[in-house]
């Protein structure tokens, strides 16, 4: 079984992620914390805030969300946001996270970057301006690459949240602009509170016949054979407490969280403390034989 | 089989009328033009075709693309704001519509026949109807020649009233508009419908005596919003995109997958239900194979019933005027030029047409006149067809190169007063590289290529993939240039119609192969517009995967879109 230190939200308790530029609005609590999806980030007065990232970002001044991306995919892709100008449009920022749970390939920050890296120095006409190097974002280690090609200057920065890599893509046809979009990425910030709350363990491949005690398997969900990728959390006593059905059909949905809510965990232990576990998993359904 | 014969010969002077641009049509005093076969059409009624069923999430997404359904926009808006202007379609000779270059002569000849299969107008006697969207499949796939797509004139006005026909041609139906096929989002009660609802009935007609059944009622629809329309696709050199393996697809999607995730670009593969194989021909990707492709369409839009369809879609005894299925297989040689061809029925010779058929070949490879708009500050005129374009259609990535020193390990970000810009060393230095003009149509093109590439338009529109063994004599591994990776995408509010096939939800539609993109009229999956330029804009609503690629394309100078535009239209 693979760990994977949730490297952000120890980052915010040990309060290297202060918010840094003012009040910033925050919908935190820990209610919201707990039933927050990756896809409910959104805009409000300026800022962007995902509380289930735990972070916020005031936009530059003058500039928007854009026209919203698709839905979360099958292998735990979301597109989180993207903002641009009011008017000049001078360049554009893009936030996406890749759910590593669910990521078909290397989901490591440093190897993620170093791959699209190699794919855009295969792009006809691509510079890359800077090599991969490490960063801090906002408080967070992160890994940063610069490109640029046909006139626009780009910036790709990953971050692990959450088991989850998020990528900021910044654009512009001013590298000086760019250079001030990648400045402003130190106004990332937390949203959350200071509290006493435990900090799940994000876990890969926790439901499994050995830590699963009781399962009911989800009615029918349709005739085609799907994948349908889920989250979920699992309270200390082993109850799941929250579950997140990526993408699916509605009724697909209402099956999975009917099912999973009346699972039964083992309590994970560490360090002799039983402790919330996120974990994910995949449910295959293949049609009957004809 | 006589029946067939005869209807091969009727056929062949009817498409010599339709090449003249007459009406006239031999086998009596009838009037005869073009005719149709939209291969994106869908049942419910078979296990080996994906149902069209709508989905209930893109209701609403129907309802924001009405504006847009129903109108040819070529109003140049998009030209307005960016000040790039598209080419338009390229001229000369089509540099396509033959057979693929190194088949031995017994496949030529059946590719020959099968060529011919496919011009055939069909009438009451062969089964026509009783319900369609036009006659022959070379009535829709048309430009630039046999197999392309919609013409410039819509045939489908004429044969409304062919041979004493009674039909009413529907609004979204005009002379210089694309031909259509309609579907009908939602049933009366709300259900999901989806399908093709055919233009035409063949009450009236005079090979149709004693029909007497009306079209479907459009206005009806229309008020309520629940028409979505779909143009024909081209259908060149699909036999080697049918013979691209799954592997090499799934491969190819993968490749580059660190860069769509950075562009907001998933995608995948609209699988076949019972095999799992990946389906690719069709606007959603919703048929497994040309054969498929091939009796799908000639029952939905022509109402001929075949070995793979054996139904009418409207069974009313008084419309049947041939046995079902209306196209069978011969048992006795139909004598064709083909002895193999002379023992098929009609829809393996269209597979075959399609399976056989050369693929587009770019400007350059056809020395083929390309107009293009200039670049800023310089002369607009008539470019000559260039080599340069030779350079940009291959597809391999070159001519990287690395800059500035890599930086092992940086804090620059970790205060508000760190300077970043010290970590763009070659980002300045570069810009006016970045920046230059092309300086000729070669140059346009070739920069056209670059920015293809740059803006990320090749991150779904795969330039090239490789076919596996082949039967057909010279066409093993051999390496196209479809311009597609033939997987779905979420296209966003502005496209959606609602219609799901297959694992292909009403926002999904498949990556349209570009190869012959610079030969085409109308654009989109309802051909809403003769501009190219705007139809790139249209990529773009909420929802839509392509938003950061518009949104790089918005970003660039009007002569990199100039040239990005040159260069489509050279494909």
């Amino acid at each position: 079984m693979r760990t994977w230190v949730y490297l952000g939200v120890a980052a915010c308790l040990a309060g290297l992620g202060a918010v840094r530029y003012g009040a910033v609005p925050s919908s935190y609590d820990a209610a919201a914390w707990q039933s927050a999806n990756p896809e409910d980030g959104k805009v409000a007065d300026g800022v962007f805030v995902s509380d289930y990232f735990d972070l916020s970002y005031r936009l530059p001044e003058g500039w928007t969300e854009g026209l919203a991306g698709p839905g979360p995919t099958q292998s735990g892709y979301y597109v989180l946001g993207t903002w641009a100008p009011k008017h000049d449009f001078v360049g554009t920022v893009l936030v996406v996270a890749q759910d590593m749970f669910f990521a078909p390939e290397s989901s490591e920050v440093k190897n993620v970057v170093a791959e699209f890296r190699q794919v855009m120095s295969a792009v006809d006409g691509m510079t890359i301006d800077s090599e991969p190097a490490q960063v801090s974002v906002g408080g967070r280690p992160g890994y940063r690459v610069d490109f640029s090609g046909v006139g626009l200057f780009r910036s790709m920065i990953a971050i692990e949240i959450r088991c989850h890599v998020l990528t900021f893509n910044l654009t512009s046809r001013d590298p000086e602009f760019l250079a001030s979009l990648v400045r402003s990425l130190d106004n990332l910030a937390s949203v959350r509170k200071k509290t006493s709350d435990p900090v799940p363990e994000c876990l890969a491949g926790y439901a499994t016949s050995e830590n699963v005690v009781h399962r009911v398997e989800p009615d029918d969900v349709g005739a085609k054979a799907v994948s349908i990728p889920v989250r979920m959390i699992v309270a200390t006593d082993g109850s799941v407490k929250h579950v997140h059905v990526i993408r699916a059909s509605a009724a697909q949905r209402r099956n999975i969280e009917e099912a999973l809510r009346q699972w039964k965990f083992k309590s994970y232990v560490r360090l002799g403390r039983p402790v919330e576990v996120e974990t994910g998993m995949t449910f295959n359904f293949k049609p009957a034989n004809m | 089989m006589e029946t067939i014969k005869l209807t091969r010969a009727r056929a062949h002077a009817g498409l010599a009328a339709m090449l003249l641009g007459s009406v006239a049509w031999s086998g009596g005093a009838l009037a005869q033009n073009v005719s149709n076969t939209n291969p994106n059409a869908v049942t419910t009624s078979t296990t080996t075709t994906n149902a069209a069923t709508t989905d209930a999430a893109t209701t609403n997404a129907v309802t924001v693309n009405a504006a847009a359904r129903g109108q040819n926009n070529n109003s140049g808006s998009a030209s307005s704001r960016s000040g790039a202007t598209d080419p338009g379609v390229r001229g000369g000779d089509p540099g396509v519509g033959g057979a693929l270059p190194g088949l031995n002569d017994v496949e030529r000849q059946y590719f020959d026949v099968a060529k011919e299969v496919f011009q055939e107008v069909d009438a009451g006697p062969d089964g026509l109807g009783p319900r369609f969207n036009l006659d022959s499949c070379s009535g829709c796939h048309s430009q630039p020649t046999i197999g392309g797509t919609s013409p410039a004139t819509n045939p489908q006005v004429a044969v409304a009233t062919l041979m004493g026909a009674k039909n009413v041609v529907p609004p979204f139906v005009t002379a210089n508009g694309p031909i259509r096929e309609a579907r009908f989002v939602r049933n009366r009660d709300g259900s999901p419908d989806g399908g093709v609802h055919s233009l035409f009935v063949i009450t009236g007609r005079s090979d149709a005596a004693g029909c007497n059944i009306a079209q479907p009622n459009f206005a009806a629809e229309l008020a309520r919003n629940n028409v979505v329309f779909r143009i024909p696709t081209p259908v060149f050199g699909l036999g080697l995109v049918e013979n691209v393996s799954d592997g090499t697809l799934e491969a190819a999607l993968a490749a580059n997958a660190q860069q769509k995730r950075a562009l907001g670009i998933s995608g995948r593969f609209n699988h076949n239900g019972n095999d799992g194989t990946i389906a690719r021909f069709g606007w959603k990707a919703q048929n497994k194979s040309l054969l498929l492709f091939s009796g799908e369409a000639y029952n939905v839009e022509m109402g001929i019933t075949n070995e793979l369809f054996q139904n009418e879609r409207d069974s009313d005894p008084a419309c049947q005027f041939k046995v079902t299925p209306n196209d069978s297989t011969p048992l006795v040689s139909e004598n064709t030029a083909s002895p193999a061809a002379s023992f098929q029925n009609d829809i393996d010779l269209f597979a075959a047409f399609m399976r056989f058929s050369a693929p587009p070949t770019p400007a350059s490879a056809t020395a083929t006149p390309v107009a293009q708009a200039a670049p800023a500050g310089q002369t607009t005129g008539a470019a000559t067809a260039t080599t340069g374009a030779a350079t940009a259609t291959t597809g391999a990535a070159s001519g990287t190169t690395t800059t500035g020193a890599a930086t092992a390990t940086s804090t620059l970000m970790a205060s508000a007063s760190a300077d970043a810009s010290s970590v763009l060393p070659s980002a300045a230095g570069s810009a006016a590289a970045q920046s230059s003009s092309p300086a000729s149509s070669g140059a346009s093109l070739t920069r056209g290529g670059q920015v293809f590439s740059n803006v990320g338009c090749q991150a779904c529109h795969t330039k090239t993939l490789t076919t596996e063994k082949s039967p057909l004599t010279g066409q093993s591994n051999v390496t196209i240039q479809p311009f597609s990776d033939f997987a779905v995408h979420e296209m966003g509010t502005g496209l959606a119609d609602g219609v799901s096939q297959g694992s292909a939800n009403g926002n999904e539609f498949r990556t349209a192969p570009l190869w012959g993109v610079g030969q085409r009229i109308f654009f989109l999956h309802d051909g809403r517009t003769k501009d190219l330029q705007e139809a790139i804009q249209q990529h773009a609503s909420r929802g839509s995967e392509a938003n950061t690629v518009i949104n790089n394309y918005n970003l660039l100078s009007r002569d990199d879109k100039q040239s990005l535009l040159n260069y489509l239209r050279s494909l």
